[in-house]
């Protein structure tokens, strides 16, 4: 292959930048170039309608964005003034690189898919490995370990709620085959294939076998609560279900007790059972459920009448998977090979645990099935670029026809010849255009991706604004533990706790996403953001005011603090027509700060 | 099939009829094309105004039924726990039930609720919403389908108010059926108070919302709309007289002392509070009945609040003229096993458990169902969660089978399936 001299020194500089191994550096597609191909893609595309794309942001505004978007926070005014004045024109390349080898970049990210995990968890004590889910994606962020892998690790992990973050995705729904397999094709494949889990999907071409064979790949998970560590929880592989499971349905109580009642007296005792290992774990759980005389022994009547432990409990594990019969929902249903939908691939039943999830995520991370990448790309571009190609991020299937899609596919193509390299893809869709463009209200003859929309801030970038903003150490020492004036604020838990009222599902569309009344309370009402609004004392406003005498100034400084830009001259006009009415300049200037942290500018990226 | 005139008299008075009739032309009628589903979206309106409102006292953890509301004395499966009569001849309760006991003239008792789930938060989503969980849909609980209907969205104060955090939200209906967080009844909830005063907040939020139009202009138009709904309500909220509902100081010590100061008593009571303000769904919330041990020590100290709350609740409800739009469920997720355990607790059983329902229209004084002398299955009358949320949805004249639509297009029921409980309505 003869590639011009001039891409491959960039893929060399592309590759030094990011962790790529030296070895595959020259396949590697250069993130520039890529991003240049996709902005021609767009270009093209909007020439027949003759759309005039919105311009490109200047630089403050694209300072906050990127600067949202790979470091979870906002610049802060000096960062702001020093990169509206820097002459170098590679700046906003440069930036973006230096904010992918920050630690801020690894940590709103493993952030967002804590969030993208979790909000649909079916488990209620899955955020008992939330933080440690979090820690670990962190490393793999910063290590920039490949997409690929990191799907691997997720869908074949083993191990505990105290070690093992990587447990997060099948912990969340309790190892439940039908669960996982929804969400496997959700987060990893854009596929919302669970709606066939109870008939065949309406829109798509999937059938209920479809998705049981998917679901066949995971029966074998078991979720157990660590005996000898309350409030602990296993995952790990139940393989030995399989010999259990026979050994179960063949049980007959009555062969059994004629079995073990060796003395012939019509009743086993400890004593006896003490061969049959099975038995004589469970034999005082046993007693507890059927020994109605309690005279520590059992009879044939009261053996018989104990209930036999359900096999089939959240959690358990199973040597199969069964398709339910819809008509008889208590029969147990049809033995399920595991097929990979995609593209029929199989793996026989009476395969161990981790022989299954080792294949499936084979078949899920395989070059070659174009979902895995799509996917990916979808995502990742809908948080930078405002929208996704699809309607829904997540929901890609066959019956869903993507805006742009070679676009999308341009991407995903060169996303998985980078080695399913994350920080490559990031650095490709914040170089283009497209990705630089003005915000535009949507109208109906609007080309794709002629401008950007807006999207609202995930709560961790609400609250490390604001914690930007408010600064430190505001909040009068009479009340207790030190901390900043935010993470006071979220009382319990600091940013967990924030985010349990700022929190949203990532891949709920923007549109749904609005805000909540107890949030617009918070932040017009809460003690501590009230205080730290206040003009007197050692406050970021006192601070300014005292450092601008000027009205002008102050304002300017104000705005450049809380939304990373100078006011416009109608909002200066609006401000000082406000000073001079209030006529207290302090007053005026708390109530100035409080309306840019309420504004809907503050909570949205633009 | 129905003639449409019943249909038609569903709407409850002669006004409303005569406004169905002008809507509707006389030729649809006489083609019959016309269902329940569209009756029910033309009196919309009217529903909105009936001012029908739900309570739901919920046993967090599963409450056992043979120490609430179905003892089976004499029984081994029954242990300790001793019945006591109730006004109502022929009917004992647990003796944990000294003050329900007496309001047993306004109670239905199910003894016979049968149900599949045994673990605390599948049960606990199920019985909030009427479906299993499922990760790819977020099914909204069975208040906010219901606020949903029959709520009024300009409503001063937010119509779904929880007491404690609920296992179930708005889900797929949206922010605005998520339920109001009451942390502390009897005062003002976390920040809906000013710090600044009522004047200054109304200064700020004007200003605020003229600094918006940069924005505005600038691509944010539908974030600015948005924001600004958002900000409506909750200063609504802030500065609205119904708020005052929230604070108990106007309330009279001896109402206060008929609740309890418990949390839960002081929950029942702003319970009826907000729903006499025009609140549709208040839950609130006692935990802990999570009895795998001990329980025979522990009982008497969970029940005592509800009991005092509960009675208090239902009496206050009727005498002031609430008590027939108003319909009370006492429930938790599950029942208890009926044998006891080693450790002198019984573990979950969602095979056989019981549930206490109290006005909206139904036939108080009366038990539906039996869970036999041992108390280990429904016997006759078996009821399933549907079951039981078509019966609420026939209380607050709620279409059960209306159909909202989830974000992947799915249609899905108010309640799937079920119908309504025999002999539950006067």
């Amino acid at each position: 292959m003869t590639i011009p001299r001039i891409i491959r020194v960039c893929v060399l500089i592309m590759g030094c930048l990011g962790n790529a191994p030296w070895a595959t550096a020259a396949d590697k597609p250069s993130a520039l170039v890529t991003a240049r191909k996709v902005d021609h893609l767009i270009a093209e595309a909007l020439q027949p309608g003759n759309v005039q794309p919105a311009s490109l942001v200047n630089d403050d505004t694209f300072l906050r964005r990127v600067t949202l978007d790979l470091a979870g926070t906002i610049p802060t005014p000096n960062q702001v003034t020093d990169f509206a004045l820097d002459p170098d024109p590679d700046k906003r390349s440069k930036r973006i690189d230096q904010l992918l080898t920050s630690d801020a970049y690894a940590d709103i990210w493993s952030s967002y898919w804590r969030e993208v995990i979790f909000s649909r968890a079916t488990e209620a004590r899955a955020r008992i490995v939330q933080d440690l889910f979090e820690s670990w994606m962190k490393d793999q962020l910063t290590r920039n370990v490949g997409w690929d892998q990191i799907a691997t690790e997720l869908l074949t992990a083993t191990g505990s709620t105290k070690e093992n973050g990587e447990i997060a995705l099948i912990f969340a729904h309790t190892g439940e085959p039908e669960e996982i397999a929804s969400e496997a094709a959700r987060i990893f494949l854009g596929i919302q294939i669970q709606c066939a889990n109870c008939h065949n999907h309406p829109y798509e071409k999937w059938t209920r076998e479809n998705f049981h064979q998917f679901a066949a790949f995971f029966p074998r998970i078991q979720v157990r609560p660590e005996p000898d560590d309350p409030g602990t929880f296993h995952v790990r592989s139940a393989d030995q279900m399989a010999g259990r499971q026979t050994m179960r349905a063949n049980f007959n109580p009555a062969e059994a007790f004629s079995r073990m009642d060796q003395n012939r007296d019509g009743k086993i005792t400890r004593s006896e059972v003490s061969r049959v290992k099975f038995l004589a774990d469970r034999f005082d759980q046993i007693l507890a459920l059927g020994d109605k005389n309690k005279d520590g022994a059992m009879t044939k009547e009261e053996f018989e009448s104990v209930p036999r432990p359900d096999a089939n409990q959240p959690g358990r594990g199973s040597a199969e998977h069964y398709m339910p019969d819809l008509d008889n929902p208590t029969a147990e249903g049809q033995l399920m090979q595991p097929v990979f939908f995609v593209n029929q691939a199989k793996i026989q039943t009476g395969a161990d645990d981790l022989q299954r999830r080792e294949t499936v995520a084979k078949y899920i991370t395989a070059k070659n099935n174009p979902w895995f990448a799509r996917s990916f790309v979808n995502r990742i571009w809908a948080e930078l670029v405002g929208q996704p190609f699809t309607d829904v991020v997540d929901d890609m299937g066959p019956g869903h026809e993507a805006q742009s899609q070679q676009v999308l596919d341009l991407l995903a193509t060169d996303f998985v010849n980078s080695g399913y390299d994350i920080q490559w893809l990031y650095r490709t869709i914040a170089n283009t255009q497209a990705y630089q463009r003005q915000l535009r209200t949507p109208t109906s003859s609007e080309g794709a991706f002629a401008a950007t929309s807006p999207t609202r801030l995930r709560s961790d970038q609400i609250y490390n604004s604001l914690i930007a903003v408010l600064g430190e150490g505001v909040v009068p020492r009479s009340r207790g533990q030190g901390g900043t004036p935010v993470e006071r604020l979220a009382n319990r838990g600091g940013r967990n706790g924030f985010a349990q009222l700022f929190g949203f599902d990532p891949s709920t569309p923007q549109a749904d996403i609005i805000g909540t009344v107890p949030q617009a309370l918070f932040l017009m009402n809460q003690e501590i953001i009230n205080n730290a609004v206040r003009s007197a004392g050692r406050t970021r406003l006192a601070l300014l005011l005292s450092q601008n005498s000027d009205d002008r100034d102050a304002l300017s400084e104000l705005y450049l603090l809380v939304l990373s830009r100078e006011p416009s001259p109608g909002e200066t006009e609006l401000n000082q027509v406000y000073l001079t009415s209030v006529g207290n300049r302090q007053e005026a200037f708390e109530d100035i700060l409080w309306s840019l942290i309420n504004s809907s500018e503050f909570i949205t990226k633009r | 099939m129905q003639s449409i005139h019943e249909r038609v008299s569903l709407a409850g008075n002669t006004h409303s009829r005569r406004r169905f009739l002008h809507t509707i032309s006389a030729a649809t009628l006489a083609a019959g094309a016309f269902g329940f589903t569209d009756l029910v979206s033309l009196r919309a309106d009217d529903l909105r105004k009936q001012g029908k409102s739900m309570i739901l006292l919920w046993m967090q953890g599963g409450p056992s039924q043979f120490e609430t509301f179905d003892p089976k004395p004499g029984h081994e499966n029954g242990g300790p726990t001793q019945a006591i009569d109730t006004a109502v001849s022929g009917i004992q309760i647990a003796e944990f039930w000294p003050q329900v006991a007496k309001s047993m003239q306004d109670i239905t008792l199910i003894r016979s609720m049968t149900n599949k789930e045994g673990n605390h938060q599948r049960a606990s989503y199920q019985l909030h919403t009427g479906y299993v969980p499922a990760g790819s849909v977020k099914h909204p609980s069975f208040g906010a389908a219901v606020a949903h209907q029959i709520a009024d969205p300009a409503h001063d104060l937010p119509t779904v108010v929880s007491i404690g955090r609920p296992e179930a939200g708005g889900g797929f209906l949206g922010v605005d059926y998520e339920p109001f967080i009451v942390d502390n009844p009897g005062t003002l909830p976390t920040n809906v108070g000013t710090p600044v005063g009522q004047d200054r907040l109304a200064r700020r939020l004007e200003h605020m919302q003229k600094l918006e139009s940069e924005f505005a202009s600038k691509g944010g138009q539908m974030v600015v709309d948005n924001h600004r709904r958002i900000y409506d309500k909750a200063s609504r909220l802030v500065q609205s007289p119904l708020t005052k509902a929230f604070d108990f100081t106007d309330e009279s010590q001896a109402v206060r002392d008929s609740y309890g100061s418990s949390q839960f008593g002081r929950g029942c009571l702003l319970a009826r509070r907000l729903i006499e303000k025009g609140v549709t769904f208040v839950e609130v919330r006692m935990g802990n009945w999570d009895t795998h041990f001990d329980a025979e020590s522990r009982l008497a100290g969970l029940a005592s609040p509800v009991d005092q709350g509960m009675a208090a609740l239902i009496a206050d409800l009727k005498s002031r003229g609430r008590l027939n739009d108003t319909i009370v469920v006492w429930m938790g997720e599950f029942g208890r096993t009926p044998k006891i355990n080693p450790r002198g607790g019984r573990d979950h059983y969602p095979r056989c458990f019981n549930v206490a329902l109290a006005g909206g229209g139904i036939k108080g004084g009366q038990v539906i169902g039996s869970s036999g002398p041992d108390g280990s299955a429904p016997v006759d009358s078996p009821v399933s969660v549907s079951d039981l949320y078509t019966s609420i949805c026939h209380s607050l004249k709620v279409n059960p089978e209306h159909e909202n639509v989830s974000p992947l297009g799915r249609p899905m029921k108010i309640v799937d399936g079920g119908s309504v409980i025999p002999g539950l309505f006067a």
